[in-house]
């Protein structure tokens, strides 16, 4: 019996480590593909760990006029002109995500305030917001990019923002309101007793029991507007570049996709998603069913 | 400003910002959706011809759109099929406590962290024909194997769902992990009790405890792969000759590719329509839980 | 080749003016066309000093930023040009890049927003008509009847998709033909060659008709010996490109006069029936690989030929492809109508300077493309190794640098080819056309469809396209494109 709940446990472990194996490896592959000298990239039989490992590919990223004195000096290493550094996309990736984060969190917690303690709109007014989050985003490209010509909006900051803020807002609302929800109303009512405002007793004694919740909730939002694609792509034309564009940037005539560089690139811009979403992580499900499965 | 109830104004901002950015454009769609606009035809949007109901007759013949549902809830049956049972299996793996239980979580949920711009990214080195995937096989089979999947027809649709189902599985996993913790022990504990069979208990106790947790992971995972964009765009473009065409990807094509703007919108309006219905009547197992 | 006929048709520019107004009387009011070139000082030579100069002269007391809307990975071609501008012209110039495949889109998406975001752009040729419908490129014929210099278009090889509809609306910049790669050690085997001369009655040389390389083809492919026929593209993207020119050298325009499909008719499909047939001689990667791992098959040295551009040859004529130096070079492949060979090279690709509507400083931008596209400042741009530009001026041909890079041999048959090209399908919807093209022909060779049943497919849904655009307005620019094909394939085409 004993013998063969060990054998059992070891199966299991190995299952374990296969399983890590497989969700490991894709990444283990950009990583090391980020160190390869360009003419290592798409060899046969491909290289898995590299022997000549070059920070090249980083260099290009981050500081092209280096990376172009380093190639002229070193024979063999990978020269390319690009426009600017990826600085350019960190800022503007930066500036949309944290504005973006802020309205909508903002935006958030007083709407959901608003539902669980006013019941405003009544049972099934949230789900409106829920909807928002169901409509395909491309559904609403084509409209977005007429709307965003009248308003002179295209290729701008604030265009992207309001456009990540909206179709954030439903996640905001619902994890919000889930954390609300925790705190009970009789809290509030007794500071009311002391004589203070309703909306006041809400930010001197909910909030700051509901802060670490709605703190995650904005790492949660960040963590979306950062990696966001096809809005990125619609909506500007090259005066706006986030991080999620400017991999696409990478390819050369000579050398077609630009392999190295844009795992340089992925393997930087992702860090931040990585290391936030491990700070949220006993929220992440909470976050992803908008606050129906808590931990 | 005063005459709105305190309550109400809450709400407003948010409410106006999904207005402004929701609201807005669809009822811009419904006008485009009804005229043939093309921005090549150097009008603009509001002066394009009324065309009726026709952009909707052509969608019905239009075999590229009709495939690219079709394909889209192959994805999207496929695709949670698999997560659920990969991830399944996985949290019975991670019922008890053991030593590094906590780092092997980390490392299987990380895809789920990786921007999917740069996952899909990392699939296209995979699946490349000097890819990794290629050399495996070769080793295995001991012939030579350099197959650009990613250029048939048929087979680009297998790297593009299994960049998905590599990135979404953690959390079908921390889903279903989660509601396996907070099952009632007693219950389990009294079926092991009475020497049912571990494989007894899961069927029987488990699984229906575990009902509504999977149906809000499979309504949430089903509403967001529907939206499948970033994996195909970076993969294949819905290439060849719109073979891994997904909705999002065909509308993409014929909105910014083709140009067809009017007749896209068409599409969207039916979409958007389709989508909504279908979501109101899903999103029940959400209902209940909220 | 063609080039006699050019040359002896009077200028090239002069004879595409005089197409222009035949073709567009009806429609376009030919005024600054016909109207006489202004006194310019500017000649080939010293094209780049004037425009510089005039451009100084526009921006004096102004600061003005010009802004480039540019495919990501063509700054190497741009920036030391554009550096050179800004030293002579105090312009300066900011660059926006936009990954390669949609360049197109984001230009046609400012015609829709309108927000002056950028004063120049180079979309691919293919894409102009597009652009030109949609409003958003300047019509550059009052610049260039005032700063042109005498015999600017004539120098540049290929300037077809310059016009449309009569008007002038970029310059080219990038030299995209299509040409053919030998293994010359093959070709050169006298053992083989006895072999082959037995078997079809003539010897092995660069072939002259597709018919002819079908059968070298066919001669050289023994995949139990590690020797393969061809690296041709048979991905579904590629597939279209090389039946445009088999199909062409067969003597018929794609459209009639009247805009019906030709492409379904007896020539076409026995086009791509012999194309088809060919797929059975390629190694086995043609039917998966992509441009890329097009190159670096060819490089391997174990096939008969391959079809690419001046891109390819950069890849080839290096260190990393082990054929170099043993190529031998040809157009591609012709056919033989009534008697006589005729040969169809093909222009498919290639970038394009165009200025945008909505610039504040259409003229300047202007200037900058004229600078730009010059004898003396393209050369620096196609100097670049790492860059898209391929030559596409006579002064490119003579460059120490661009000759190291492709090798006389390879020059020698890429001037000719660029000097006789047939343009793509350059109408409004030319991705429409052309994808379903593609799909229909990938159909046809994965065997799915015969290749009858492909191209009335094909010809179906392109009446149904040409319906949508507008049948009116296509057959302006048809009839107009018709009449610049190059003259020595346009006299020869039904």
């Amino acid at each position: 019996m004993r013998e063969q709940k060990t054998w059992q446990t070891v199966l299991k472990r190995t299952a374990v480590i296969v399983a890590a194996v497989f969700a490991f490896f894709p990444i283990y592959w950009l990583i090391s593909t980020s160190f390869k000298p360009f003419d290592e990239w798409a060899n046969w039989p491909p290289i898995w760990l590299t022997d000549n490992p070059t920070l090249q590919n980083y260099r290009i990223v981050f500081f092209p006029d280096l990376a172009r004195e380093f190639a002229a000096q070193q024979e063999g290493s990978l020269d390319y002109k690009v426009s600017g550094s990826a600085w350019n996309a960190f800022k503007g990736s930066a500036i949309v995500s944290v504005a973006a984060t802020i309205i909508s969190v903002a935006f958030g917690t007083l709407a959901a305030y608003s539902i669980v303690r006013f019941k405003t709109g009544g049972k099934n007014y949230p789900f409106q917001f829920l909807t928002v989050r169901m409509v395909p985003p491309i559904a609403v490209v084509v409209p977005m990019v007429v709307l965003f010509s009248i308003l002179k909006l295209s290729d701008t900051y604030f265009g992207l923002i309001l456009a990540y803020s909206a179709f954030t807002l439903p996640f905001s609302i619902w994890m919000i309101r889930s954390f609300i929800d925790d705190v009970p109303a009789e809290l509030e009512g007794a500071a009311m007793i002391h004589g203070m405002g309703q909306f006041r007793a809400f930010l001197t004694v909910t909030l700051p029991l509901v802060k670490g919740g709605i703190l995650s909730t904005a790492l949660f939002i960040f963590i979306l507007n950062w990696s966001e694609f096809l809005f990125a792509l619609v909506l500007t034309a090259g005066n706006v570049v986030t991080v999620t564009l400017q991999v696409a940037n990478y390819v050369s005539a000579s050398s077609g996709k630009l392999y190295g560089v844009q795992a340089a690139m992925g393997t930087i811009s992702t860090i931040p998603v990585i290391v936030f979403g491990y700070m949220i992580q006993r929220h992440i499900v909470r976050g992803l069913t908008f606050g129906a499965i808590k931990r | 400003m005063n005459r709105i109830p305190f309550n109400i104004r809450l709400v407003l901002p948010a409410q106006l910002t999904i207005m402004a950015i929701v609201v807005v454009p669809t009822v811009i769609l419904l006008w485009l959706a009804h005229t043939d606009w093309q921005p090549t035809q150097n009008i603009p949007w509001f002066d394009a011809e009324f065309y009726w109901f026709w952009n909707f007759y052509d969608l019905w013949y239009d075999e590229r759109f009709i495939n690219s549902v079709f394909r889209t809830l192959f994805v999207v049956a496929t695709c949670i099929a698999v997560e659920l049972f990969l991830a399944l299996g996985l949290a019975l793996l991670f019922l008890d406590e053991w030593p590094w239980r906590k780092v092997a979580v980390s490392i299987i949920i990380l895809p789920m962290m990786i921007i999917p711009v740069d996952a899909a990214n990392a699939f296209f080195m995979l699946f490349n024909e000097r890819g990794p995937i290629n050399h495996l096989i070769t080793v295995i089979t001991g012939e030579v194997f350099e197959f650009s999947w990613l250029s048939h027809p048929t087979w680009a649709m297998v790297p593009i769902m299994l960049a998905e189902i590599w990135q979404w599985t953690p959390l079908m996993f921390l889903l279903v992990l989660t509601g396996l913790m907070n099952l009632p022990e007693n219950q389990i504990r009294a079926a092991v009790g009475l020497g049912a069979s571990p494989a007894r208990i899961f069927f029987r106790v488990m699984l229906p405890l575990l009902v509504p947790v999977i149906s809000i992971a499979v309504v949430i995972r089903a509403i967001e792969t529907f939206k499948i964009f970033d994996p195909v765009y970076i993969l294949t473009r819905g290439q060849p000759g719109g073979a891994t065409e997904t909705i999002s990807m065909y509308m993409y094509n014929g909105a910014f590719v083709y140009f067809r703007m009017g007749y896209i919108a068409a599409a969207a309006l039916l979409v958007l329509f389709v989508v909504v219905s279908v979501c109101l009547v899903l999103a029940k197992p959400l209902r209940k839980h909220g | 080749m063609s080039k006699k006929s050019i040359v002896t048709d009077r200028s090239r520019r002069k004879f595409m003016q005089s197409a222009a107004v035949g073709a567009t009387a009806a429609v376009i009011a030919p005024s600054f066309i016909m109207s006489p070139r202004m006194a310019n000082a500017a000649t080939l030579g010293n094209v780049h000093i004037e425009a510089a100069k005039k451009a100084k002269e526009l921006a004096t007391g102004r600061n003005i930023t010009l802004k480039v809307l540019q495919p990501s990975g063509s700054l190497g071609n741009v920036k030391p040009v554009a550096d050179q501008f800004t030293a002579l012209t105090g312009v300066a110039v900011e660059y926006l890049e936009v990954p390669l495949g949609e360049i197109t889109q984001k230009i046609l998406l400012e015609a829709v927003a309108k927000s002056g975001a950028f004063d120049l752009a180079l979309p691919a040729t293919f894409g102009m008509p597009d652009l030109v419908e949609s409003g958003i490129l300047v019509n550059l014929d009052q610049y260039a009847s005032k700063y042109e210099p005498e015999g600017f278009q004539d120098d540049a090889l290929f300037s077809t998709g310059d016009y449309y509809k009569g008007s002038l609306y970029g310059y080219q910049t990038d030299g995209d033909t299509y040409v053919m790669f030998y293994n010359k050690d093959w070709l050169e085997n006298s053992d083989e060659n006895k072999k082959f001369a037995d078997k079809n009655g003539y010897e092995l040389k660069v072939p002259d008709t597709w018919e002819e390389l079908d059968a070298m083809m066919a001669h050289f492919h023994r995949p139990d010996k590690g020797m393969y026929g061809g690296a041709l593209f048979r991905t579904q993207y590629f597939l279209a490109w090389e039946w445009w020119v088999r199909f062409h050298a067969k003597g018929f325009f794609p459209l009639d006069d009247n805009l019906n499909p030709q492409i379904n008719n007896a020539a076409g499909v026995e086009a791509l029936e012999e194309m088809v047939a060919a797929s059975k001689h390629l190694y086995p990667g043609a039917r998966t690989n992509g441009l890329f791992e097009n190159f670096e098959a060819f490089g391997a040295g174990d096939k008969f030929c391959n079809i690419g551009w001046g891109g390819t040859q950069k890849f080839l004529n290096s260190d990393k492809s082990s054929i170099k130096g043993r190529m031998a070079f040809g157009p591609t492949p012709g056919g033989i109508v009534d008697g006589k060979l005729l040969r169809t090279p093909y222009f498919n690709w290639g970038w394009n300077y165009v200025v945008s509507s909505v610039s504040a400083e259409p003229e300047i931008a202007y200037l900058l493309t004229l600078y730009a596209c010059s004898p003396a400042m393209s050369t620096v741009a196609v100097r670049d190794p790492d860059g898209y530009f391929d030559p596409f001026r006579g002064a490119h041909y003579e460059d120490d640098a661009i000759i190291k890079t492709y090798s006389p041999e390879f020059l020698e048959v890429h001037k000719a080819s660029m000097e006789g090209s047939i343009p793509d399908l350059y109408l409004k919807g030319q991705g429409e056309y052309f994808d379903e093209l593609r799909t229909n022909l990938g159909a046809a060779d994965a065997e799915t469809k015969t290749a009858k049943q492909a191209l009335d497919d094909t010809a179906k849904s392109w009446e149904r396209i040409t319906r949508r655009m507008g049948k009116r307005s296509q057959g302006v620019q048809w009839s107009f494109l018709k009449s610049i094909y190059p003259s020595s394939i346009r006299n020869r085409l039904k």
